[in-house]
């Protein structure tokens, strides 16, 4: 059963902290994540780490906000400006970062705070589910 | 001719697959999560249960697809696939050999019957692909059976929805009952299980939530797949939605299904980490 397309992406916005990775986005962040993909080559890896800003003279364009968001490892500003998790991860990884490393810097806590929380059951997703509804 | 003998879903956590690498697994942080394991890792590997050929549904993680490349299934067709280079070097795991004549057969069927698989052949498969192998066979020199990568898009929204996935493994169910080579063909549903890699939110895991998905596979698929993407979202994170994956082995089971083994551990990494194990009753 075909749901109504302007319905299903106006639900998203309602998820609190959450930024899903619709379309939109992606054309927004292509540059971004087309970026975050050339750092899967290790001869890439080391020209990016070896000067960060002579490397972002390759990639024309990525906006000057963008640009600063990757040198600064902004990743919840890299989202904002269209960036998706597992293109990022390039970016982390290529740093020596864990998944858990680069999430929790999302989150206002430290690593081990992250970490802790994560051993002891996870973030609950009570009154995290919806906006509006506040459940 | 070919038959499906079993389901098995995990979470495909790449933390998962550096322990193993690095040789974390007797790790106090580790050893519950690989514990669950021990039982599939024995079952799995008598005579009687032993696969020819796995079909893993997995998606790929920014590594063969990037966003030039959105398909929403992808069959690899290729004679082989190597460990891609996810940006920390590829894994040391074995290069994945496809049973290559069953890959094109599932897609010429699937095609036929209405899917409309994008077919591969030169692609690398990431952590979504190996860790599931590794959790399964540990760290053999050769993987001990024929590997059918099988991709989803559940990155790019709208990824399928559960009840394309789930009819999707009817239709690979009725490829492989067509197929005239005797084999045990298992299909594995890979990712999730409640994880969100993102925002203030990051971190959110809901066991409840996750314990009634893993016991609807058997008493009620129904309502998984009338599931809508926006309660995977709410309740499970936005990186659960990798659970309609699982969805395409369930639909390869037939209506009736057997739980053979289950396990459930918080948290690896930033992931709710779920296995089952079911047995198609006929
Ligand atoms: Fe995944």
């Amino acid at each position: 059963m075909k749901q109504d397309i302007h319905e299903y992406l106006a639900e998203f916005d309602d998820i609190p902290g959450t930024r899903v990775y619709t379309t939109k986005r992606a054309r927004q962040g292509y540059w971004i994540n087309q970026f975050a993909m050339s750092l899967m080559k290790e001869e890439n890896r080391k020209a990016w780490l070896e000067n960060e800003e002579k490397y972002l003279e390759g990639w024309p364009k990525l906006t000057p906000e963008q640009k600063q968001a990757l040198l600064d490892r902004d990743y919840d500003k890299l989202l904002d400006l269209g960036g998706n998790i597992y293109f990022l991860a390039k970016v982390f990884s290529t740093d020596g970062k864990s998944y858990l490393q680069a999430v929790s810097t999302m989150t206002g806590m430290s690593v081990d705070e992250y970490r802790d929380m994560m051993l002891s059951g996870g973030r609950s997703p009570e009154g995290l589910r919806s906006k509006s509804k506040g459940y | 001719m070919a038959q499906i003998t079993a389901g098995i879903s995990s979470s495909h956590v790449p933390a998962i697959g550096a322990a193993v690498d690095l040789g974390k697994t007797e790790e106090d942080y580790w050893v519950p999560a690989f514990a669950g394991f021990d039982w599939t890792k024995e079952w799995i590997m008598k005579p009687e249960n032993k696969p020819d050929v796995v079909i893993l549904v997995y998606n790929d993680h920014a590594s063969a697809f990037d966003m030039n490349l959105i398909p929403t299934f992808a069959i690899g067709c290729a004679d082989e696939f190597q460990p891609a280079d996810e940006g920390w070097g590829p894994r040391p795991v074995p290069t994945v050999k496809n049973h290559a004549d069953l890959a094109w057969h599932i897609a010429q069927s699937c095609i036929l019957d209405e899917f409309d698989m994008t077919i591969i052949n030169k692609m690398d498969v990431d952590h979504g692909l190996t860790v599931p192998l590794s959790l399964m066979f540990g760290q053999p020199d050769a993987w001990p059976c024929k590997i059918i990568p099988l991709a989803v898009n559940v990155v790019t929204y709208p990824p399928p929805s559960g009840n394309r996935c789930y009819n999707l493994g009817r239709a690979i169910r009725d490829a492989v009952e067509s197929f005239p080579e005797d084999l045990k063909v298992q299909v594995w549903g890979t990712g999730g299980m409640s994880h969100q890699l993102q925002g203030t939110r990051a971190g959110l895991i809901n066991k409840e939530w996750d314990t009634a998905f893993l016991d609807d596979l058997t008493k009620d698929p129904e309502r998984l797949r009338k599931m809508p993407h926006i309660e995977y979202l709410r309740e499970a994170g936005s990186e659960g939605i990798e659970l309609v994956m699982w969805l395409i082995m369930r639909g390869a089971l037939g209506d009736k299904v057997k739980e053979l083994h289950r396990h459930y551990h918080v948290a690896a990494s930033n992931t709710a980490l779920g296995h089952i194990v079911l047995e198609p009753v006929e």
